[in-house]
C-alpha cells in the first residue's frame, strides 16, 4: 500500500536564498543497447578478472613472486634432476632409486625435463590452485561490492566468470612454466623440438585438467565463507578429513572404495606413474570432481546472501 | 493499463527467529520518488535488499517489471545504491563504471562516455582515475550513487544515499534525483526527513519490520483543517501562541520545537492564513526564518497528535 503525503508547500516564503542548481545530463536513453547474453557476460567477467591478475599492481606483486619462484625451481632442482636423469640414462644405470621415492615414472618421458615438470607441477599447481583460486567472491561479497556486479548480472554468471577467469589465468601461468621448461629442453637438445611439442600439449592440458576440481572447490568456498584466507583454511582442512574418512571407510568397507573419486587431487598419485598420452586416460575424474563441485557451488551462490 | 513497477505479496523476512519484515504487501506505479522511512531495525535496508536481489525473502513474493528481482531480464532496469557497499580498491573509477556500464550491454564507446557521464553529474571527473581507498567518504559515497545511474535505469533503489554526505553534496545528489525523477523512479530509504519532505510525494512507512499504513491515513482524512509551519528566529514561544491563537480561523497552536510552531487553521474561515500570519509577524516585530504550508514529514509520520508526542 502506497501512503501519499497529501500536497504541501504550495510556496515557501524563505529568507535563504535556494540557487538553482546547474547540472546538466546528456541522457542516451534512446540509444541502442543490446541485451548482453549468458556468454558475453563470462567473457565480460573472466576478462576483468584477468586484468585483475596481470594489470593490478596486487595481481602484478603475485606473477611476479610467482615468476621468481618458479625461476629459481627451473633453475636448480628442474635443471639439475634433468642433467642428471640424461647422464644416468647415457650410463644406462638402474632407476632404482627414483622408483624407491615414486619418480620412476620419470624415466618413462623421452625428454627428461618435462618427466621432472610433472612431478614438480603435480604438486605445485593444485597448491597454487587453492592460493590463486581462494578470493573468487569473498571479500567482493563482505566489501559489498559484488551487488554492484550481480545488479547487472545474475550470480549465475558472477559465479562462472570469475570461475572461468580464474582458470584460465592458472592456464596461462601452466603455460608459461610449460614453455619455460620446454626452451630449456631446446637449450640442451635442439633437435628435441618436434618430439617436445605433443609433449608440451599433454602437459598443458593435464594439468589444466589438474587444477579443475582445485579451483572449482575454491569457487564453492570463497562463495561460502568472508575471506580468502578462510576459503584456504577451509580447503585445507576439508580436503584432510575428507581424504582421511574416506581412506578410512575403503580400508574396512572395500566397496567405499569408489568414494575417493570425490576427493580433489584422488587421481594424482596414479597420474605420477604415467607418462605421455598415457596421462589423459584418468582426465574424466577431475572433469567429474569439477562438474559436481561446480554445481555445489552454484547451489551455495543461489542461496547466499550478499 | 498501466502495470506496477513493483509488486510485493505477503514478504516476510526472518533473520535466525527475528522477524525483519513482516506481511508487506504493496504496489508501486512509476512516477516521482518514493521515500522508505522508518526507525532503525524496521527493516528497511531488508526490504531494499530483497527488491535489489541481494537477498531471498524467506516468504512472499516479489516482482519488479513482472520479473523477480536478481533476474538478468532486469539488466539496465533496476540500479541500487546498497548500504555501505564499497567499490573495488584495486581498480579505478572509471575502470569500475566502464565494466559496469559494459556488463548492462554497452559498447566500449559507449560505456567510456556513460562513465565518463555519470562521474561528470556528481563532480567527481578529476577522481575518474583514481582508486576507492584514496577516495573521501563523500566522494566515495558519490561514486557509489553515480554506479546506481549508469544507463539511466527506470528504478533506482537508493539506501541512505545521503547519509555521511556535507551538505553540498547533499544539494549535488537531490539535484540529481530531482532532474532524473522525470525518467527514473527513485525509492529512496533516509533517516533525513527533511530531505524525503522535499524530494518525495509518497512515503512507505516501516515499523517493526510491517508497512503502517492506517495511521497517516486518518492523518489524510482530516481535510477540514490545514497546517501552516512557521519557523522563527529566537521569539518569546508563549507570547507567540497566544497572540496567533486568537488570529481568525485558528483552530489550534503547537510548539513541538524550540522557534516552530505549527498552526492549524480551517481554510474554509480563513483561506489566507498564511498572509494574516505575515502580518502578525510584521506587526509584532518578530523576525521568521521560514513559513510552510502542511505540516513536517516528521509530524506527518512521527508525532501525529499535534503536541510533539509521538504516537
Amino acid at each position: 500500500m502506497v501512503i501519499t503525503i497529501y500536497p504541501k508547500l504550495q510556496f515557501t516564503y524563505t529568507r535563504f536564498f535556494s540557487g538553482q542548481s546547474c547540472y546538466k545530463t546528456s541522457l542516451n536513453r534512446e540509444a541502442k543497447i543490446m541485451q548482453p547474453g549468458f556468454f558475453n557476460h563470462l567473457l565480460l567477467i573472466s576478462l576483468f578478472e584477468l586484468k585483475r591478475a596481470f594489470a593490478t599492481r596486487k595481481g602484478m606483486l603475485s606473477l611476479i613472486t610467482f615468476a621468481v619462484v618458479w625461476y629459481f625451481i627451473l633453475l636448480y632442482p628442474l635443471r639439475f634432476a634433468a642433467e642428471l636423469l640424461v647422464q644416468e640414462k647415457g650410463l644406462k644405470q638402474d632407476f632404482g632409486f627414483l622408483d624407491f621415492i615414486g619418480f620412476g615414472s620419470i624415466q618413462h618421458w623421452s625428454i627428461p625435463e618435462f618427466g621432472v615438470f610433472w612431478h614438480f607441477a603435480l604438486i605445485i599447481f593444485p597448491m597454487l590452485s587453492i592460493t590463486l583460486a581462494a578470493d573468487q567472491t569473498s571479500s567482493d561479497r563482505e566489501r559489498g561490492t559484488l551487488r554492484f556486479i550481480v545488479m547487472r548480472s545474475s550470480r549465475d554468471r558472477v559465479f562462472f566468470g570469475r570461475f572461468a577467469g580464474v582458470m584460465v589465468i592458472q592456464a596461462l601461468l601452466i603455460g608459461a612454466t610449460a614453455f619455460s621448461t620446454f626452451a630449456m629442453a631446446l637449450y640442451r637438445d635442439a633437435t628435441l623440438l618436434s618430439s617436445a611439442l605433443p609433449n608440451l600439449l599433454v602437459l598443458i592440458v593435464n594439468l589444466i585438467l589438474v587444477v579443475l576440481p582445485f579451483t572449482a572447490m575454491m569457487a564453492a568456498l570463497s562463495a561460502q565463507v568472508k575471506s580468502a584466507r578462510q576459503a584456504t583454511v577451509w580447503a585445507i582442512l576439508i580436503w584432510t578429513f575428507m581424504t582421511g574418512i574416506i581412506s578410512g571407510f575403503a580400508y574396512y568397507l572395500p566397496a567405499l572404495a569408489f568414494l575417493k573419486l570425490l576427493i580433489p587431487g584422488y587421481q594424482l598419485s596414479e597420474l605420477t606413474q604415467l607418462s605421455g598420452w598415457q596421462t589423459l586416460q584418468l582426465a574424466y575424474i577431475p572433469v567429474l570432481q569439477g562438474l559436481i563441485l561446480l554445481a555445489f557451488g552454484r547451489w551455495i551462490m543461489a542461496r547466499q546472501a550478499l | 493499463m498501466k502495470s506496477p513497477i513493483i509488486q510485493c505479496q505477503q514478504l516476510n523476512h526472518v533473520y535466525s527467529d527475528k522477524p525483519a519484515l513482516c506481511n508487506v504487501n504493496f504496489e508501486l506505479d512509476a512516477g516521482d520518488p518514493i521515500g522508505l522511512v522508518g526507525p532503525n531495525g524496521a527493516g528497511k535496508t531488508t526490504l531494499l535488499s530483497i527488491l535489489s536481489g541481494f537477498l531471498r525473502p524467506t516468504s512472499g513474493t516479489v516482482r519488479l517489471f513482472g520479473h523477480p528481482p536478481g533476474t538478468a531480464q532486469l539488466n539496465g532496469k533496476v540500479s541500487a545504491l546498497p548500504q555501505d557497499a564499497r567499490l573495488d580498491p584495486s581498480f579505478t573509477l572509471t575502470e569500475q563504471l566502464f565494466f559496469y556500464a559494459r556488463l548492462q550491454g554497452m559498447t566500449g564507446q559507449q560505456a567510456t562516455l556513460e562513465a565518463s557521464r555519470v562521474l561528470e553529474e556528481f563532480a567527481l571527473k578529476d577522481a575518474a582515475h583514481e582508486k576507492p581507498p584514496v577516495l573521501s567518504h563523500g566522494m566515495a559515497k558519490r561514486a557509489a550513487i553515480a554506479q546506481a545511474l549508469i544507463g539511466n535505469p527506470s528504478l533506482v533503489l537508493l539506501d541512505e544515499p545521503t547519509a555521511g554526505l556535507d551538505p553540498v553534496n547533499v544539494r549535488t545528489v537531490r539535484a540529481v534525483i530531482a532532474e532524473q525523477s522525470s525518467t527514473t523512479t527513485f525509492i529512496i530509504s533516509s533517516h533525513d526527513l527533511t530531505e524525503l519532505d522535499r524530494l518525495c510525494r509518497q512515503i512507505l512507512l516501516l515499523e517493526n519490520g510491517s508497512l503502517q499504513t492506517e495511521k497517516i491515513r486518518t492523518d489524510e482524512q482530516q481535510t477540514a483543517s490545514r497546517f501552516i509551519t512557521l519557523q522563527m528566529e529566537a521569539c518569546p514561544a508563549l507570547e507567540v501562541i497566544a497572540k496567533l491563537k486568537v488570529l481568525y480561523g485558528v483552530l489550534q497552536v503547537t510548539n513541538p520545537q524550540k522557534n516552530e510552531f505549527i498552526v492549524e487553521y480551517n481554510p474554509d474561515l480563513q483561506p489566507n492564513m498564511d498572509q494574516q500570519l505575515m502580518q502578525t509577524i510584521h506587526t509584532n516585530h518578530w523576525q521568521y526564518r521560514q513559513l510552510s504550508h502542511g505540516k513536517s514529514l516528521e509530524e506527518k509520520l512521527f508525532f501525529r497528535d499535534g503536541n510533539g508526542t509521538k504516537n
